[in-house]
């Protein structure tokens, strides 16, 4: 049931080109309890949705409504404000139009269903067509006995209403798109699927013809085995009676020289062809008689195989050993009092490793430190006397001389593993002694990294291990 | 679909086993084939298979003192087919399979285990006796014939006083008559040597800065062709050996493939221009070598020089995650190779060509 104001078609009120004009005086005055004598009365706070006008805005009073049990329409005029600067805001209880310097906003007597609702903006008017959420004829466009601050209220909660409703827009639209696309993909690896699968079928086929026609050869190879020994064995006899019957011809050639010299030639010669053959067989030459050959390599240093990609460390590594072989320390006072022997740190260095092998660290240590005054480049050196601080337990020394003789044996190859190797087995030993684990634990990780099969430098990687972790006591 | 244009490698038959193995050969004119290698407790061991509808079965199981490297049985006569094996003790030992307790020949050859092994002369194809080549890691290589008892007949050694290398691999070419023969062998230093055993000399030798890891001529039944060499660090060289340069050698191209060290080189019995190539991450490659327009040219000063060709990849495929150590083509089914690899597989892969692929090669 439609009530309807001052005679207004029904069916003309949904269309755009309806309302040629809005009837403002005749519509205006048909309206029970509209709030219109507010023009006066501008909303002092601003929209936070929107900038603010550049002045107040005016209230539009002029609209127009009607309604059925389940709609309602209301036609607002633009007076002339471009379409473009019309701003529509409408929540479940408001709805509200921007359009500079005019301002509309109606606090709606009852919810509305405001996502099926529409607004058709043309014509110098905006037609709102809302459908409400309940069914019933309302008294009054909008709510009666609001307060400014009530008013407020509505506003705000009608915009949080608002960007909840478009979180959850964009929310459910980025669900679809995955569904979407997680369809797309189902097909594609369908796709791909059936591919994989022809050809799998294909290669099976291929592999069945394969063993058939295999096992038919073998057949064949066994039939014909079979055949060629009959044969040779009768062909064997047959040869043996024919080289027979020669022999015997042979004794009569001086009788039938003539006749039988040509049935020999002819026989002769297949009993040429025959003793060829089997000449053939045995005509294999006999051993080469014993040679030899020198030869000569293209000199390499290193006695692992030669890879193109280590070659530059490997000269680098070559190159810093001739250098501190050649490096002599030669300006020491104390150099005069010394044999000449003592000068040689080769020699320093193997009274060194004599004195450690019988467990006199510090004369070692002396030696050693010695030999490094007159060439402190030999890495050798650094690492000996690092094992001599640690029996010492003069840890720090040890930790320092391992990682001189660390930094000497750089680049990395493959002929200074051990060294490398010994030094940070050294160097983690020192750092577990002064509780330092997580240090030692990398040094020893390191050797483990240089040789992973050494099941002791494992195994004390291990108990390293467990006392970071506060596992075990330390043994 | 483009797809099958290309020869196709398709698995048959993986089989494990429980040892390492490092070398498979197709026993010839029959669908068997061996596997050397050693197991866990430090023992040789050879067995026979065959294959019987569609899967391998084991025929017998030779368990001997040493572990076995290495194979071959190019130097027995088709009616005896027996397998010269060289082992971790520098032993070379013929064995007769059907009686395996005694070897038909024996002799403690090298010092050290013998890496690499070859026979020529044998299985109906080319001429001249019968001989074997074993390169060793005391850096010598020896030519032996079986009729001859405990001296090699060739001798290949450093100088005195020379530091030894390790020799890799070897293999015998050019023996298309009774008194040619050469014997070509790569060392890990990346020295690869030509011998002449006609003439008992060193004929041509190069670097080629990476370990030799196999080498391997296109037909040793022909005058020499082309000499496929593998290396360390995933590269392989193809030597066109038929003009031979006084100071340049012979003419080469060379590829990168694999990313890790090529293990094998082997081609094709029946078209020498296709090898396979196996790899250290598992993987085999098949390649195709196209010749140049002229084969040889004129250098400056007018001395002929060898024109390397060109290779072009048909197909690969990845079987396992651990290196493929040998690779053998069967002699009697075209396409059809054993391959073993050290995650201890044994596997039967066979080559699918589609008719479409054209046939080529000259000569």
């Amino acid at each position: 049931m439609t009530r309807r104001w001052k005679g207004r078609a029904r069916g003309t009120l949904g269309t755009r080109g309806a309302a040629a004009g809005p009837d403002p005086e005749g519509l205006a005055l048909g309206n029970p309890g509209f709030p219109s004598n507010r023009a006066g009365a501008c909303p002092k706070q601003p929209n936070p949705r929107l900038l603010p006008p550049p002045e107040m805005p005016l209230q539009v009073s002029d609209y127009t409504w009607q309604q059925t049990k389940t709609s309602v329409f209301i036609s607002v005029p633009l007076r002339g404000v471009s379409v473009r600067d019309a701003d529509v805001f409408c929540t479940e209880n408001y709805l509200k139009v921007n359009f500079p310097p005019f301002l509309f906003e109606v606090f709606l007597c009852a919810p509305i269903d405001d996502e099926n609702s529409k607004a058709k903006i043309g014509n110098d008017t905006i037609i709102f067509t809302l459908y409400k959420k309940e069914v019933a004829m309302w008294e009054t466009l909008s709510l009666s006995g609001v307060d400014k601050e009530m008013m407020q209220r509505i506003r705000e909660k009608s915009i949080l209403q608002a960007q909840e409703r478009a979180k959850e827009a964009t929310e459910a639209k980025a669900a679809a798109r995955r569904e979407d696309q997680k369809y797309a993909l189902n097909v594609m690896m369908q796709i791909e699927e059936e591919e994989r699968k022809k050809i799998e079928d294909m290669k099976e086929n291929e592999r069945m013809k394969a063993t058939k026609e295999l096992e038919a050869w073998k057949e064949c190879q066994r039939k014909a085995e079979e055949q060629k020994r009959i044969h040779r064995e009768e062909k064997f006899c047959e040869q043996e009676k024919q080289i027979e019957d020669e022999r015997k011809k042979l004794k009569h050639k001086s009788h039938t020289r003539i006749s039988a010299s040509r049935n020999l030639a002819t026989k002769g010669r297949n009993s040429e062809n025959i003793f060829l053959e089997k000449l053939k067989e045995n005509s294999i030459p006999a051993p080469r008689s014993v040679g030899s050959i020198k030869i000569n390599f293209t000199p390499r240093v290193f006695p692992t195989a030669l890879r193109e990609s280590q070659v530059a460390e490997e000269e680098e590594w070559l190159h810093k050993q001739a250098e501190a072989r050649r490096a002599l320390n030669t300006d020491i006072p104390e150099l005069s009092d010394l044999k000449e022997e003592e000068k040689n740190p080769e020699w320093l260095k193997d009274k060194g490793n004599k004195l450690f092998a019988t467990e006199n660290y510090l004369a070692a240590i002396n030696a050693y430190n010695l030999a490094i005054r007159l060439n402190n480049k030999i890495p050798l050196l650094y690492l000996n006397r690092a094992a001599c601080h640690l029996k010492l337990k003069n840890l720090h020394k040890a930790i320092e001389d391992s990682s001189k003789a660390l930094e000497l044996l750089t680049p990395p190859v493959a002929d200074n593993a051990n060294g490398r190797m010994k030094a940070h087995i050294r160097r983690g030993t020192a750092f577990c002694q002064l509780e330092l684990y997580v240090e030692g634990l990398q040094d020893y990780e390191a050797a483990l990294k240089i040789d992973p099969s050494n099941e002791i430098v494992q195994n004390d990687a291990e108990k390293i291990r467990n006392i970071i972790q506060g596992t075990e006591l330390k043994s | 679909m483009s797809a099958f244009e290309k020869p196709q490698i398709i698995s048959h038959i993986q089989k494990g086993l429980n040892y390492t193995v490092f070398d498979c050969k197709w026993v010839p004119c029959s669908a068997k084939f061996v596997t050397m290698g050693n197991f866990a407790r430090g023992t040789g061991v050879i067995q026979l298979y065959e294959i019987q509808h569609g899967d391998l079965k084991l025929l017998r199981e030779i368990e001997k003192a040493k572990p076995i490297k290495c194979g071959t049985f190019g130097a027995t006569s088709l009616q005896q087919r027996y397998l010269a094996t060289g082992d971790f003790a520098g032993n070379l030992h013929i064995w007769n399979l059907e009686a395996p307790e005694i070897p038909v020949y024996s002799v403690k050859g090298h010092k050290e285990i013998i890496n690499t092994i070859d026979g020529v002369g044998g299985l109906g194809i080319g001429e001249g006796a019968p001989e074997i080549v074993t390169g060793s890691r005391d850096g010598t290589v020896k030519v032996w014939d079986p009729r001859q008892k405990d001296d090699p007949v060739a001798n290949m050694e450093p100088v005195q006083g020379e530091n030894k290398r390790d020799c890799w691999t070897v293999a015998f070419g050019n023996a298309y008559n009774q008194e040619e023969r050469v014997v070509c062998a790569g060392y890990d230093n990346g020295d690869i040597k030509l011998f002449d055993l006609r003439n008992m000399s060193l004929r041509w030798e190069t670097n080629i800065k990476n370990g030799v890891c196999s080498l391997e001529f296109d037909r040793k039944d022909i005058s020499m062709n082309k000499l496929v060499a593998t290396s360390l660090e995933g590269k392989f060289h193809v030597f066109d050996m038929r003009t031979q340069h006084p100071t340049k050698g012979f003419a080469s191209v060379s590829e990168k493939a694999h990313k890790s060290t090529v293990w094998q080189v082997r081609h094709l019995p029946q078209n020498r221009e296709l090898f396979l190539t196996a790899g250290g991450a598992g993987s085999l490659h098949l390649w195709k070598y196209e010749y140049p327009i002229q084969r040889s040219k004129k250098d400056s000063e007018g001395v002929e020089m060898g024109v390397a060709g060109s290779v072009s990849l048909l197909q690969n495929v990845t079987l396992s995650t651990q290196p493929i150590s040998s690779l053998d083509w069967s002699p009697d089914k075209r396409g059809l190779c054993i391959c073993s690899s050290f995650d201890q597989m044994a596997e039967r892969t066979t080559l699918y060509r589609s008719e479409a692929a054209p046939h080529l090669g000259p000569l």
